[in-house]
């Protein structure tokens, strides 16, 4: 038995064209045309490096040699592989077809359960973050997106609305302390971060028609801390571009598409939020019996200035819910007591003075 | 015997040969993929492992395969390596900034700003260094009839030199790109070998000079060519439609339908312009530098000459990305495969070596790889 099968010496690039044929104990390398010896691996000794998954021609060598056997020939390597030692010679190709809608499908599969485990994660294993940890990074946020701006530093103003913000959580159940800070300027906007971190632009206070409307738009941000929004969100951002840098491979260049992706998927995130924090926010007011009708009456006021509703434009783009829709879920009769008295409204409104 | 490593006459013009299967590949990137979701990416290092197994394997010169014996373990002890140093770097960085910065910082800048800035600040020429030591090792890890790859030379040098002659580049507006391109393919292409066998370069960035100035003012032309279309064709329609300043000044400040709209027509028109004009002047200059320095390689006896063009180097540039961004990366395969036909169609090898007067090298390469590279920079496989 013999046939073409090229060896490499290990020692220099020459390469000589072989036969190979089992002896006793070993595998005998030879020159065909005169059948000089030209190696004798001992059976115990030899290895195949490589498989026929990625391997073209698995290798066949001995352990600590540099020297290989390269079996081109495939009737010469289904006779070898009859012997054990090189079995993994001649070992099935996996065929390419079946495997990849195989693994494919394992992958889409996989991919959705990751989905679902972020989305459980974040819903319910998020909010169990210590709140010393979710303070911490708050407040290192909140410093760094208000680094270089102005502060507003009036005293009864920030107690009134500090006050009511802590009331409102305690009503809650929130099991910690808020803080709002009010950034001079614009634009008309608030938010709230991990931690129980709320800021406030004194524009939008400057823009609200009375103490009602700050009143609800602050308990829609409690609604958003009672309810662990930012945390919850903060954890399905992660695990949403964790997944996305491990299917693109972390490529700098995918970055874009990758984040334009979760960043629809954190926008419907945020749409649900949002009308959450509504619920709540009208909830608390109303628990407390406060005047409800704040919020809705904002919102109003953001239509008159913005009548071509953003959010309804942008359709799938925006992170909130149209106007129209939040107006009339947040619609509450005028009764209730004023959430700020005469004299706390009056601090607030001129709170950055 | 037959040994056919002894030199036939001189300069016998042969092409590597690549015999890769799209779906054979496919099959193993994908397992490579689903183990990075269950591993939450640990397994990177053995996935790339089996990636250029199989393509190293496909690959073949003169009838003869290479051969990819790189393990994972060696890529993750690297990477271990590199965090064990970046963290070490963080205590320190830590250390200056508790004793002396932290009293003196601004509101808002923390210690991980700190980080982050030493980090991006030594990640450039680190990038560099860790290139050309992924290179050492992949080169090590490679044989070809049996004989491992090689790489010397400073890797550290290397990295300097990168970063000042990029810096330098930069600073005259890209006028400095032949020096760079030649200076840098030098020491890469005459530290590498396989076993004994160096190769050589005689490369001159005199030599493309003139080509390149060419380039250099004819892109700049193109540019305000292109500058100065979309500006008139945004005027025209402009005009038509109606839309004055203060118009455009309201659809940009108050986003809507129309603002997403405009900026969608924007990117098609402008991408258009850039697509025709633009990258083919570069393709066309990438693909003339890329035969220059081809063939200015020899390995002994061997030379090597390349045909490759501006459509080639289109296909090379232009499609093979955009097949990773529209697939979201799971294009890569494709690509590999793509980029390895096209270097076995374009290549040409003239000669053969001695392979009798080619040894084994001393040096068994580094013990592990890579770190540096997975951590600086972007490397596929």
């Amino acid at each position: 038995m013999a046939g073409p099968a090229r060896y490499y010496d290990g020692i220099t690039a020459s390469v000589t064209e072989v036969g190979a044929k089992w002896g006793i104990g070993e595998l005998i390398i030879y020159r065909p045309d005169d059948f000089s010896i030209v190696a004798r691996w001992r059976l115990e000794d030899l290895v195949v490096l490589g498989d026929t998954e990625h391997e073209a021609v698995p290798l066949v060598s001995v352990a600590g040699s540099d020297a290989r056997l390269v079996v081109v020939e495939p009737a010469l390597r289904t006779e070898l592989a009859r012997v054990a030692y090189l079995a993994a010679l001649d070992a099935p190709r996996p065929k390419a077809a079946p495997r990849v809608l195989k693994l494919g499908a394992a992958l889409v599969v996989l991919v959705a359960a990751f989905f679902g485990l972020v989305d459980y994660g974040s819903e319910y294993a998020a909010p169990l973050v210590p709140y010393r940890l979710q303070a911490k990074v708050g407040r290192e946020v909140r410093d760094e997106l208000l680094a270089g701006r102005t502060l507003c530093k009036g005293t009864e103003g920030l107690k009134a609305i500090n006050d009511l913000a802590n009331r409102l959580a305690r009503t809650g159940e929130l099991g910690h302390p808020v803080g709002v800070t009010i950034v001079k300027g614009g634009p008309v906007n608030a938010f709230t971060l991990p931690g129980g971190y709320l800021v406030f632009y004194s524009e939008l206070i400057d823009q609200a028609k009375d103490g009602e409307q700050v009143a609800g738009v602050l308990a829609h941000e409690i609604g958003h801390a009672v309810n662990e929004h930012p945390i919850k969100g903060m954890a399905r951002q992660y695990g949403i571009n964790l997944l996305l840098g491990l299917l693109t491979g972390g490529y700098s260049d995918l970055g874009t598409l990758g984040s334009g992706s979760s960043l629809l998927l954190a926008l419907r995130n945020g749409r649900a939020f949002e009308r959450e924090a509504d619920a709540t926010g009208i909830r608390l007011l109303e628990k407390r019996g406060l005047r409800a009708d704040g919020m809705s009456r904002f919102f109003e006021q953001l239509m008159q200035h913005e009548p071509a509703d953003t959010a309804l434009s942008l359709g799938i783009w925006s992170d909130h819910p149209p106007t129209a829709e939040r107006i009339a879920a947040t619609k509450r009769p005028p009764t209730g007591r004023p959430a700020f008295t005469e004299q706390e409204w009056k601090a607030l409104r001129s709170v950055c003075d | 015997m037959t040994d056919t490593s002894a030199p036939p006459p001189a300069l016998t013009p042969s092409r590597p040969v690549y015999d890769g299967k799209l779906g054979e590949l496919y099959g193993i990137y994908l397992r490579h993929l689903l183990l990075m979701v269950l591993t939450l990416g640990w397994s990177r290092f053995w996935g790339r492992t089996r990636l250029r197994r199989y393509l190293w394997s496909h690959f073949s010169v003169l009838g003869d395969r290479f051969e990819y014996r790189g393990r994972g373990l060696e890529l993750f002890i690297g990477f271990v390596l590199v965090l064990l140093i970046l963290g070490l770097w963080a205590g320190l960085v830590w250390l200056v900034w508790h004793f002396s910065i932290e009293r003196r910082a601004v509101p808002g800048f923390g210690v991980l700003d700190v980080f982050y800035i030493s980090v991006a600040f030594i990640g450039f020429p680190l990038a560099f260094v860790g290139q050309y030591t992924g290179l050492r090792y992949r080169l090590s890890r490679t044989r070809w009839r049996g004989i491992r790859g090689a790489q010397a030379g400073s890797a550290w040098s290397y990295g300097a030199m990168a970063t000042a002659l990029n810096f330098a580049n930069a600073m005259t507006g890209q006028l400095m790109t032949p020096l760079v391109s030649v200076n840098l393919a030098r020491p890469r292409i005459t530290g590498a070998a396989i076993g004994t066998q160096r190769f050589e370069f005689a490369g001159r960035a005199g030599d493309i000079y003139g080509r390149y100035i060419g380039y250099y003012f004819l892109n700049i032309a193109v540019w305000i060519a292109v500058i100065g279309l979309t500006a008139t064709a945004f005027g025209i329609g402009g005009a038509k439609l109606g839309v004055d300043q203060a118009k455009i000044t309201e659809i940009f400040t108050k986003p809507g339908l129309t603002t997403v709209l405009i900026i969608v027509i924007a990117f098609l028109v402008v991408s258009t312009l850039f697509g025709v004009l633009i990258l083919p002047l570069r393709c066309w200059w990438q693909a003339y530098l890329f035969r220059y320095l081809v063939a200015r390689v020899r390995a002994g006896p061997v030379l090597f000459a390349t045909a490759i063009g501006t459509r080639h180097m289109w296909s090379f540039m232009v499609v093979n990305y955009l097949i990773v961004v529209m697939t979201l990366g799971l294009g890569w395969p494709w690509v590999m495969h793509r980029t390895l036909r096209l270097i076995a169609n374009e290549l040409w090898i003239y000669g053969v070596p001695d392979g009798a007067a080619i040894r084994q090298p001393p040096d068994k390469g580094p013990n592990y790889g890579e770190g540096l590279l997975d951590m600086f920079d972007v490397s596929g496989v």
